[in-house]
């Protein structure tokens, strides 16, 4: 066995153009994911009762279901059902929609951490629950949330990687085509996991001087 | 819906089910087992050692299963290592838990009160009887949630196990799929199975954390 | 004190010459040398990071002492003794029997908290001593005894009062005949009521003639059971001399002075 070097060299500049595609599956399905997730997290902890069980379906459905299986079902069923929407916007689409339900729950734990004063403060300023969530509880509980979160969105980088069952040209799926041109896929697939693993590297750097970031104010 | 198929593609299906449990369950146990090794070598080695693990673990908990069993499968041959898909998806399975494992258990390790490992030591217990009698049994109240919650996401990720062609409850499903150009319900009724199986084992899990916890509620009772 | 001890003067038990310790850069222990005798009680004192705890963990080598020597019965402690340089650790076994030995109670009890009060006592000689399950059990009611805690036997950690569980912790160390016991701020972190239960159990151990080196901040106990009591200061044995000497109307030296002022001052509300 030779490991050729040469073979990474030449096929770095695909990869390298790939993994555009899975930075933008993930970061598109971090931005679903939280914006489904505040709107979960707060039918999860509402007054409703109704909303609470629907939300905890949602959470434990799309928890309990591989990632895999969501993205076929979402496949099939989309032209199904007569929606038409490009892979991408699917895989993206799905990708959030399975992450919402952990995002959920990071932040149902972060507002848990918030004294519940400042929401009786709010009420006695006479301030609206729309008015209070946005200002006071989301922004803290993001803030709260970070290191979670930005767990999530590694976690996100790694099962953008399931995208390429579906056709989708990222990382993995690239690396792919590369190994059945060149049949060398002890070489591809380790360069493809060395681009992943310093993706990963770099958010979970960018994340800790976030932190400290939001630590010092 | 056409359940017709289902009593005729039933044996594939149960089969592929029990593929899913063989892969799942073998390759937890051997996740835990290597996972505690890295954990006891962590706490007992030198510093190079140390930093090996480190990157091991860094590694592994950095890239996707789905790119390290495709290094297994497709690239072991060309080192010599050439894998059936089943014992492919066992073993990408054990290297891809074993970290997880081995920080739940380092936390675990972490989480025991130095001073009653040095109470110990100054009685005279050695190192392998303070592990047994002292640490594991209250490691064992703390790692039990997070262990059973990795292990139910191990029990998800079996799925990817079919993209190497393990003739797992997925790939059975897509075969059956793609013989009877029916899509819809078949992979609707495999999430219910899968859902169904995580709640489960959730329950389960629970009873389990109930159980190990049994002694500590008695204790503070 | 009715005394029925053999002598204060008996020989040397642990032995520490010119001994140091380092912590990086940082200098715990400079150059301390002190016996401790047979059936002595010597209490250490002084201000707060001046030492004390170090001193009584190079003993039974918790931490590893850098220069110089601890000995107990001629024996190096932690260290092997064959003159190589640098020195090299004992193997753990060897460790391990030096250490039934010395008994060791820690200001924060280090009980296991999954095993009753019963079984506390009785692990290690269980599995250091390696009784048969009935005599350790015995041996482990017996000390249970001692401590005035045998109806609460069956009781775990959490179900005992701070000076309960203090007392188990004695009743560990004293479970294994120690020749030696160590105590590091015993009644610090009890409730001042339960303060006494903890005292009283050690009054009657030195009255019984136990060999009792005790890191404490209970002046109290210090004039009035210490044989001897040993003040550091700054990483620096500075005295070592019977009670009478450190708190007889004016100490010698004045950092003592300073100390037991400041110690007053602290106590008087
Ligand atoms: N593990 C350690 N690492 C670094 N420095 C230490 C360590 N243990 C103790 N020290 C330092 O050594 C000095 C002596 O500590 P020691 O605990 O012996 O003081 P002490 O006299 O027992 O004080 P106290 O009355 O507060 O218990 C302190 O300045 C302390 O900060
Ligand atoms: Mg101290």
């Amino acid at each position: 066995m030779d490991f050729s070097f040469k073979v990474i060299l030449h096929n770095l500049p695909f990869l390298l153009a790939a993994a555009k595609w899975t930075l933008l599956i993930s970061v598109a399905g971090m931005a679903i994911s939280i914006f489904l997730g505040i709107f979960i997290c707060a039918a999860r902890i509402s007054r409703a009762a109704w909303l609470r069980r629907a939300a905890a379906v949602y959470i434990s459905f799309f928890r309990g279901v591989p990632l895999l299986v969501q993205l076929l079902v979402f496949f099939y069923m989309l032209p199904h059902v007569g929606i038409d929407l490009p892979a991408m916007a699917a895989a993206i689409l799905a990708v959030g929609m399975c992450s919402a339900a952990y995002t959920a729950e990071i932040l149902r734990g972060a507002l848990q951490a918030i004294p519940a004063g400042q929401t009786e403060a709010a009420d006695a300023l006479g301030m609206s629950p729309v008015w209070l969530w946005r200002r006071i509880l989301v922004p803290q509980a993001l803030r709260l949330g970070m290191p979670s979160l930005v767990n999530e969105l590694i976690l996100l980088v790694k099962v953008s990687s399931l995208a390429s069952v579906v056709g989708i040209g990222e990382l993995t799926r690239v690396a792919q085509n590369i190994t059945g041109q060149t049949y060398r896929p002890l070489e591809v697939y380790i360069a493809a996991a060395a681009i992943y693993f310093l993706i990963n590297l770099v958010i979970s750097q960018l994340g800790r001087v976030a932190e400290r970031r939001l630590q010092l104010n | 819906m056409e359940f017709e198929l289902f009593h005729r593609y039933g044996p594939a299906l149960l089969r592929g089910f029990g593929v899913t449990i063989l892969c799942w369950v073998a390759g937890s146990i051997g996740g835990i087992v290597l996972g505690f090794a890295i954990a006891c070598l962590y706490r007992w080695s030198w510093r190079p050692v140390r930093w090996l693990l480190q990157a091991y673990v860094e590694l592994i908990r950095g890239t996707p299963f789905m790119i390290q069993l495709f290094i297994l499968y497709y690239g072991g041959p060309y080192v010599g290592l050439v894998l059936s898909p089943v014992q492919a998806g066992i073993l990408s399975f054990v290297i891809y838990g074993s970290p997880y494992f081995s920080e739940i258990f380092r936390s675990g390790f972490g989480s025991i009160p130095e001073g009653q490992i040095e109470a110990a030591r100054c009685v005279g217990l050695g190192e392998a009887a303070i592990l047994r009698r002292i640490v594991l049994p209250q490691m064992l109240v703390l790692i039990t949630a997070p262990l059973t919650n990795f292990i139910i996401i191990l029990s998800k990720e079996t799925a990817i196990l079919s993209v190497v062609t393990v003739p797992e409850l997925l790939y059975e499903t897509q075969t059956m799929a793609a013989e009877t150009f029916t899509y819809v319900e078949p992979f609707l009724v495999l999430s219910l199975c899968y859902w169904l199986l995580v709640v489960l084992t959730s329950w389960l899990g629970q009873k389990v954390e109930h159980r190990v916890t049994r002694h500590l509620r008695r204790a503070n009772a | 004190m009715p005394d029925n001890r053999d002598s204060a003067e008996g020989a040397p038990i642990i032995t520490v010459r010119a001994m140091s310790k380092r912590f990086g850069d940082f200098e715990a222990l400079t150059d301390i040398s002190i016996d401790v005798r047979r059936s002595e009680v010597l209490c250490l004192i002084g201000p707060s990071g001046s030492g004390k705890s170090t001193l009584l963990r190079c003993m039974n080598f918790l931490e590893r002492y850098d220069e110089g020597e601890v000995r107990m019965e001629g024996e190096l402690i932690g260290w092997r003794d064959d003159g190589a340089a640098p020195r090299r650790p004992l193997p753990s076994a060897v460790l391990r029997e030096q250490r039934k030995h010395i008994g060791m109670v820690f200001q924060q009890f280090n009980l296991w908290p999954h095993f009753t009060a019963l079984q506390n006592v009785a692990e290690a000689l269980l599995r250091v001593k390696r009784l048969p399950r009935d005599e350790a059990f015995a041996r482990a009611e017996a000390a249970l005894g001692k401590v005035d805690l045998a109806d609460k036997a069956g009781n775990h950690p959490s179900g005992l009062s701070g000076g309960q569980q203090q007392r188990v912790a004695i009743a560990r160390a004293i479970a294994m005949e120690p020749r030696v016991m160590l105590f590091d701020e015993p009644t610090s972190a009890l409730d001042p009521e339960l303060v006494g239960e903890v005292l009283s159990v050690m009054k009657q151990m030195a009255a019984e003639g136990m060999t009792m080196v005790v890191v404490t901040h209970e002046m109290g106990f210090a004039a009035h059971v210490a044989d001897r009591v040993a003040f550091l200061d700054r990483a620096r044995l500075v005295a070592c001399v019977p009670p009478a000497e450190i708190f007889g109307a004016t100490p010698a030296d004045e950092r003592i002075r300073a100390f037991l002022q400041t110690y007053r001052e602290r106590n008087v509300v």
